[in-house]
């Protein structure tokens, strides 16, 4: 497993790397996105519109909901943060570029940006005095410092570690598959002709009672036993046959699910710090 | 391309491109989706909310309106029994007045016709007695076949007349 790639590199530092792209990309589509989304806006919305309005609506919810109403100005910022970090984890799954999400440059500066939010709304509020006092207790200059590494550290280590499982998933798929073809391969054409009857008659069997899972079964033996047969008269060399399909399934968590849910996690940590730098005026 | 770079290390130039990314993706998305979203969603509650409010006023109005109506009609209703009861009575009133009025006027006709019936008569005796002294007197002359003076003669009658008997009166 690789870091992101290098693209342009001025006197030994890495200027232009696949994170850059990928972000570059993200908040193009992003701005983009947004552009046209909320162009031309009628008091009796099209479905696209309604759509929008569902999803700002739901964003501005969320934020009132864990911020307070008189922190509703803070939803474009937090609707920013969560869109870019949603689609910097799911442009990942393109395969052409990189989440920006598995750099922890990128969601260390995203932290990083929370914490001065929360500092200097803390200093807006309160006053230099309040803010310097806090830090009497040295306890909480390490909280200050743990905040944003802890936050950009989960965000970056759960897309991260998707990949890397994705990635070892893939492996040992690979070898597996090379494994099981192997042994069907040595056994002779006949045993390849089994598994493909096999195969055959699960997925008819399964036609009739109308059974899923056995359907499915009889799919993979067949197809199995057709790499096999591919293999055995040197068509093909190494079909990684076993990597068709379960890594979809686990991919719906590792890029969807996880990334989601990081995207949710961080503006949600986000919100309640700044929040509670930003208490309601009396 | 250069190779890669480590899986976890900090890049520099990637945190301030990602950090410049991000400040141009809220600006732009502020700008462009949340504010004019969030301004339709804003205007229509509160069209919403007017058209409500208005609506509610509107009931209230009619209600006013009917309650005031209701209120016009039954009082109409009472003054128009009010000035029936009236007119009645007083019709009654004049009835009973012009029955009288009839009754006492019809009274003093017939006293009146009463009256002069007996005037009348009166004078027809009076009438009757002195054409008969006069027929009388003549007569008389005829008999007596002398002259007498008038003063004679007028005594001479009402003494007859008197032994005749009294007229009415």
């Amino acid at each position: 497993m690789n870091g992101p790639k290098i693209y342009l590199q001025i006197n030994g530092m890495n200027v232009i790397t696949q994170t850059t792209v990928s972000s570059f990309v993200v908040m193009v589509i992003l701005c983009v996105a947004g552009y046209f989304l909320g162009r031309n806006l009628k008091k009796r919305p099209g479905r696209m519109q309604v759509i929008t309005e569902k999803g700002v609506a739901m964003i501005y919810g969320l934020v009132e909901d864990t911020m307070g109403k008189h922190n509703a100005y803070w939803t474009p910022y937090i609707g920013a943060l969560f869109l870019s970090s949603i689609c910097g984890s799911l442009i990942g799954m393109t395969g052409i570029l990189r989440s920006t999400t598995s750099d922890i440059s990128t969601t260390l500066t995203w932290a990083l940006m929370t914490s001065f939010l929360v500092w200097g709304c803390t200093i807006k509020n309160s006053g230099l005095k309040v803010f310097l006092k806090g830090y009497i207790n040295p306890m909480n200059i390490i909280s200050d410092i743990a905040q944003p590494v802890s936050m950009g550290f989960r965000h970056f280590g759960n897309i991260m570690g998707g990949s890397v499982l994705t990635s070892l998933l893939y492996t040992a798929l690979a070898a597996g598959s090379a494994m099981i073809l192997k042994l069907i391969k040595s056994s002779g054409l006949a045993v390849i002709a089994v598994v493909a009857a096999l195969g055959g008659a699960a997925f008819f069997f399964a036609m009739k009672k109308k059974k899923l899972a056995l359907k499915i079964l009889g799919i993979a033996l067949f197809l199995i036993a057709l790499s096999a047969a591919l293999e055995y008269f040197g068509v093909f060399e190494e079909i990684p046959i076993l990597e068709v399909g379960l890594p979809g399934i686990l991919s719906l968590y590792f890029d969807i699910f996880s990334g989601f849910v990081q995207a949710l996690v961080f503006s949600l940590l986000t919100m309640v710090y700044v929040g509670m730098a930003c208490p309601p005026r009396r | 391309m250069t190779g890669f770079e480590q899986i976890i290390g900090i890049n520099p130039w990637t945190a301030l491109f990602t950090f410049c990314n991000m400040i141009i993706t809220f600006l732009l998305l502020k700008k462009f989706l949340f504010k004019p979203v969030k301004k339709m969603i804003d205007d229509r509650q509160k069209e919403i909310d007017d058209m409500y409010a208005q609506a509610e006023n509107s009931r209230a109005e009619a209600a006013r309106l009917q309650a005031d109506y209701e209120e016009h009609l039954s009082s109409a209703r009472a003054e128009r029994d009010e000035i029936l009861r009236d007119a009645v009575s007083r019709a009654r009133k004049r009835e009973t007045e012009i029955v009288e009025e009839a009754r006492s006027d019809a009274a003093a006709l017939r006293a009146k016709a009463e009256s002069d019936i007996a005037q009348e008569r009166k004078k027809a005796l009076n009438e009757v007695k002195n054409e008969i002294s006069s027929i009388s007197i003549s007569i008389a002359q005829e008999v007596v076949e002398r002259e007498i003076t008038a003063a004679d003669h007028e005594r001479l009658v009402t003494e007859f007349i008197g032994k005749l008997g009294e007229p009415d009166d």
